[in-house]
């Protein structure tokens, strides 16, 4: 069985985040790099899904990104992945190129399943897994908190407004991962070693013969100032006042 | 605590640039001498490696010294517990094993050296160690004592407590304010330029760990400590261990490692061979210690996770946990620099604790404020001197301090104490 | 250049949900502005009552069958792509919801849109549509435009009001049920026991520190205001410590990192490894009695006083406002 686990590198947005000078995106240069923390819970089902199989499972993450990305996806490897594919360009790709990217990869890797995070905390789209299955006609479960495979099916608990929905789907299909699926593990020492050894493939993204046409296009950004001045009040009304109409947040 | 733009206060008799333990310490003890004192932090009080320390005590150290500083600090600690309500110091007790002859025969100086000063410390035998540690793996141990009187001083209430002792005496600090730079002037300490405009004092105390190297620099005189940085993980209590709340904190020298309960989990430490080190001049301006996180695929939290698992087999990578990540100062013989430097009167440094600030620093504080206050103290500081360097031209380069902090670091465990080499 | 807006509907087969209200709200004032038209598609088994529902506000298209009874998005999907081509509509808006994540991306994904999420503003200007949405969880607000056309919307309903529109009919959307996939099994839904959501994925907390002396105090305080604002419960690690609150609710350096939209401190002091776990907030309040706490540090607004006396008026006020 093949497992495609697609990753995005990402600023570690527990950060303070700041608004670059031209105001059109953020500051990076001194932000950390991780796996998006939603693709790092996929990679690690997929290892646990690989570690409880009778038949031998693979697991293949994707990365699409400049050589940087090279750190995360040994990062991958070193959790326990068996290799990476690296899809190399300086290009920020949307969640719509994305998918096509990935479709292309798909294609060629013919995976069982593609598991991969629900969104990636730097755009917050939620669309890249949902555009990936439209293209390919696979069925998808988003937002999973649970998932078990028997018998060529995916059985998964998604986590929606209404509560916890069971689905079975047959495979292949393009599963979301959802926070409360699993607490992803750090590299071990032994895999970090391994790790060194096991392939990355890069692919230049004009290798694949793909159109990249952006859906999105942002305009600016802006931040609400981060220096806090406390302002006390002396009522509940007062606050809830400010709460409400200032704050805007209730 | 007020922002420097509403501040009634623009300078003081002494000006304590970094609020973690060692300036809020010697900033309490210099006010309740009846000087002014104004404390100038770049974020929030304790933010840096005082609110991210492990806070193991253990009294018995390599010199009767050390010892007594701590011993010391300890009183303090009591009195500001009388003092502010908080529960500061957990007396857990503290055990140190050996799994060879060489770290046995360790614990036995140790030991004699724990009589001689009548320091309480007992031989503890091996088989009643699985009972008082369930969780700790014990087959291998050939020799253990305990220190029933160590514990830990939880870093989080010792900064508060010092945050409340301190304005109750009337000290004024200034937080969310950068220090840029020390003024100078005729080769004298006269103040600091901030972020937000200039404050005057007669005496100037640079209390700020990782960055006193930094600001020694900005300033025009030269402090050997270095940015190093160190792990540790805390497990989540789970059903099959939970670690009760007086569980001994345990030094595990041979595995590099130290233990202590942390919230019904546990908490293991690493001083690793070949730490992670920073330059802080690389650093943004706003660093946030309190938000450093590690890589997933960090080689010493991989060793961390390898050498923790030594001694606590039920620990692993995917053991429910959290790492936490943080910076210390430390110094080419992991003692701090405590007073002046000959080339500029007026300041005083009090940095590089190596790993021990939280403990170390209410003796510090009154050690700081007798230097200030009368240049002269009566605790035996000949290893902690700041000037102890000064002569030392190599120690001028920072490759070379670099070098020898994380050697330093490196030695912590990995050396044999009171071995002659 | 003219719109034709189609609006996404939810139901619970009874009743539209408020949600998609607020996000007819918008479908309508943009067809408005733009000179176009708006419509409604309503989706499920036996909708008699919420198509009617529905075309009191807008021209409402029912796609009516057995084989739309549960909400599959392979099946929901195939069905909204047909009635966005066969009908030509170039803006597609629904409230977000884990439904319209679910289906709608997957409806864009098959016509081959352009697709923003979250939307919180929306301003049209020389008939193009500058969306506002936030990235970087909730840290910056991004201005940006969708480049092609069909554009697909989910926006915050919190953000938009609803409009009164027209009283139109309905008209049937033909489902050729032999066409639809059958490659998902539906088996139900179970509502969760906490109705308390994710702590590190709530909008709202609100968290607890030594001024509750029990597990009771807390829930009566900390729980309840939460439930009222339908937020995650957070506590200090002092009441983790003492066995107050569980270790899960633990938001700290050693517990969980949280950067909601509203955090709410309540009798906590803000020790600074407490401050590690929420410092990136994006509104902080804190209610304590202590003057110089440093939760106050963080904090944009706040109030020195008794948690006892003002979290129960703040909890009377708040439902007071939700009836």
């Amino acid at each position: 069985m093949k497992i495609l686990v697609p990753t995005k590198r990402v600023p570690d947005t527990d950060q303070k985040i700041k608004v670059s000078s031209d105001g059109t995106g953020v500051q990076t240069n001194t932000l950390p790099f991780i796996i998006n923390p939603f693709d790092a819970i996929a990679l690690e089902e997929a290892l646990r899904i690989q570690e409880g199989a009778s038949d031998e499972v693979e697991v293949i993450t994707v990365g699409i990104g400049n050589d940087e990305y090279e750190k995360e996806l040994r990062a991958g490897l070193a959790m326990g992945a068996d290799r990476a594919i690296h899809v190399s360009t300086d290009e920020l790709l949307d969640p719509w190129n994305v998918s096509k990217v990935l479709k292309v990869i798909v294609e060629k890797e013919a995976p069982d399943l593609v598991l991969m995070g629900k969104q990636a905390v730097d755009d917050d789209s939620n669309q890249a897994g949902q555009f990936l299955a439209a293209q390919l006609d696979w069925p998808q479960a988003t937002f999973i908190s649970k998932i078990e495979l028997a018998d060529s099916k995916a059985n998964v608990e998604r986590e929606t407004d209404l509560g916890i929905e069971k689905l079975s789907l047959n495979l292949p299909a393009v599963i979301t991962a959802d926070l409360r699926l699993n607490e992803p593990r750090y590299a071990s020492l032994p895999n970090i070693m391994k790790a060194k050894k096991k392939p990355i493939d890069s692919i230049p993204l004009t290798d694949l013969g793909i159109e990249i046409e952006p859906k999105i296009e942002i305009i600016s950004v802006e931040a609400p100032s981060s220096i806090r001045s406390c302002k006390k009040v002396e009522t509940v009304d007062e606050l809830l006042t400010l709460l409400r109409d200032e704050a805007k947040v209730l | 605590m007020t922002s420097a733009d509403q501040s009634p206060v623009r300078g003081a008799d002494v000006i304590i640039i970094g609020g973690g333990v060692a300036g809020l310490s010697t900033a309490w003890q210099l006010k309740k001498r009846g000087l002014s004192v104004l404390v100038i932090e770049r974020q929030q009080l304790g933010n840096g490696s005082s609110g991210r320390a492990a806070g193991l005590l253990g009294q018995l150290r390599g010199t009767k010294a050390a010892t007594k500083m701590l011993m010391d600090g300890l009183q303090v600690v009591y009195d500001l517990e009388k003092q502010t309500g908080l529960e500061i110091f957990v007396q857990t007790g503290s055990i140190r094993i050996a799994e060879t002859e060489e770290r046995s025969q360790e614990i036995r100086r140790l030991v004699d050296m724990g009589r001689s000063i009548r320091f309480p410390i007992v031989d503890l035998e091996i088989d009643k160690l699985q009972e008082r540690l369930p969780y700790m793996k014990v087959d291998d141990i050939i020799d253990a004592c305990f220190c029933p009187t160590d514990g830990h001083i939880q870093p989080a209430e010792l900064v508060q407590a010092y945050v409340k002792a301190g304005r109750a005496e009337g000290v004024q600090y200034i937080t969310n304010c950068r220090v840029e730079k020390i003024l100078v002037e005729g080769g004298k300490g006269v103040g600091v330029q901030t972020a937000q405009g200039e404050f005057r004092a007669d005496f100037i105390v640079n209390s700020t760990g990782p960055w006193s190297y930094y600001l020694a620099d900005l300033s025009g005189t030269s402090l050997p400590t270095a940015a190093i940085g160190h792990y540790y993980l805390t497990t989540r209590p789970t059903d099959k261990v939970h670690v009760g709340k007086r569980s001994p904190a345990v030094r595990n020298r041979h595995h590099r490692i130290y233990s202590r309960p942390e919230s019904g989990g546990l908490i293991v430490g690493m001083y690793e061979a070949e730490p992670d080190e920073y330059n802080i001049e690389d650093l943004p301006h706003d660093f946030d210690m309190s938000l450093m996180k590690a890589a997933r695929d960090n080689y010493n939290v991989a060793l961390l996770i390898h050498q923790a698992q030594q001694r606590f087999p039920w620990i692993n990578e995917r053991t429910p946990m959290t790492i936490t990540s943080g910076i210390m100062t430390f110094t080419p013989d992991g003692k701090p620099f405590c007073g002046k430097l000959p080339d500029v009167e007026g300041l005083y440094h009090c940095a590089g604790f190596s790993g021990h600030g939280i403990v170390q620093s209410p003796a510090i504080g009154t050690i700081m404020s007798d230097l200030i206050t009368r240049g002269e103290t009566e605790y035996n500081i000949s290893e902690i001197e700041a000037d102890r360097y000064f002569e030392l031209p190599e120690l001028r380069d920072r490759v070379e301090v670099k070098a020898r902090c994380a050697d330093m670091y490196g030695r912590y465990y990995g050396q044999i104490e009171g071995q002659s080499s | 250049m003219s719109k034709n807006v189609l609006i996404l509907a939810e139901h619970d087969d009874q009743s539209l949900k408020a949600a998609s209200l607020s996000a007819f709200g918008l479908g309508y004032r943009i067809s408005v502005e733009c000179e176009g038209t708006f419509q409604i598609l309503v989706l499920g088994n036996n909708v008699g009552d919420v198509a009617s529902e529905a075309s009191g506000l807008a021209p409402t298209l029912v796609a009516d069958s057995p084989k739309l009874e549960q909400p599959i998005a392979d099946v929901h999907a195939k069905v909204i792509a047909q009635v966005i081509e066969k009908n030509q509509f170039d803006t597609i808006i629904a409230a977000s919801s884990t439904y319209s994540k679910d289906v709608l991306s997957r409806a864009c994904g098959i016509v081959g849109g352009a697709m923003a999420s979250d939307v919180i503003g929306c301003e049209v200007k020389d008939g193009d549509l500058i969306l506002e949405r936030p990235l970087y969880a909730g840290s910056v607000t991004a201005k940006c435009r969708l480049l092609s056309d069909p554009k697909f919307l989910t926006v915050r309903a919190s953000a938009f009001e609803p409009a009164e529109g027209v009283e139109a009919g309905t008209s049937t959307v033909e489902v050729d049920e032999a066409s639809l996939p059958d490659r998902v099994e539906y088996h139900g839904v179970e509502t969760k026991a906490s109705a308390r959501p994710d702590l590190t994925e709530a909008k709202i907390v609100v968290s607890g520190g030594r001024a509750f002396k029990t597990t009771e105090d807390f829930e009566g305080h900390v729980g309840a205001l939460a439930d009222a604002l339908e937020a995650a419960a957070g506590s200090s690690r002092a009441l983790v410590d003492a066995g107050i609150t569980p270790n899960e609710l633990q938001v700290g350096q050693t517990g969980k990192v949280v950067a909601p939209e509203l955090y709410i401190a309540l009798g906590l002091s803000g020790a600074v490894q407490h401050l590690a776990g929420m410092k990136n907030s994006k509104v902080i309040v804190a209610i304590n009695k202590d003057a110089e706490a440093p939760i106050f540090e963080v904090s944009d607004y706040g109030i020195v006083g008794d948690v006892y006396k003002l979290v129960p008026e703040l909890l009377d006020k708040v439902k007071a406002t939700q009836t």
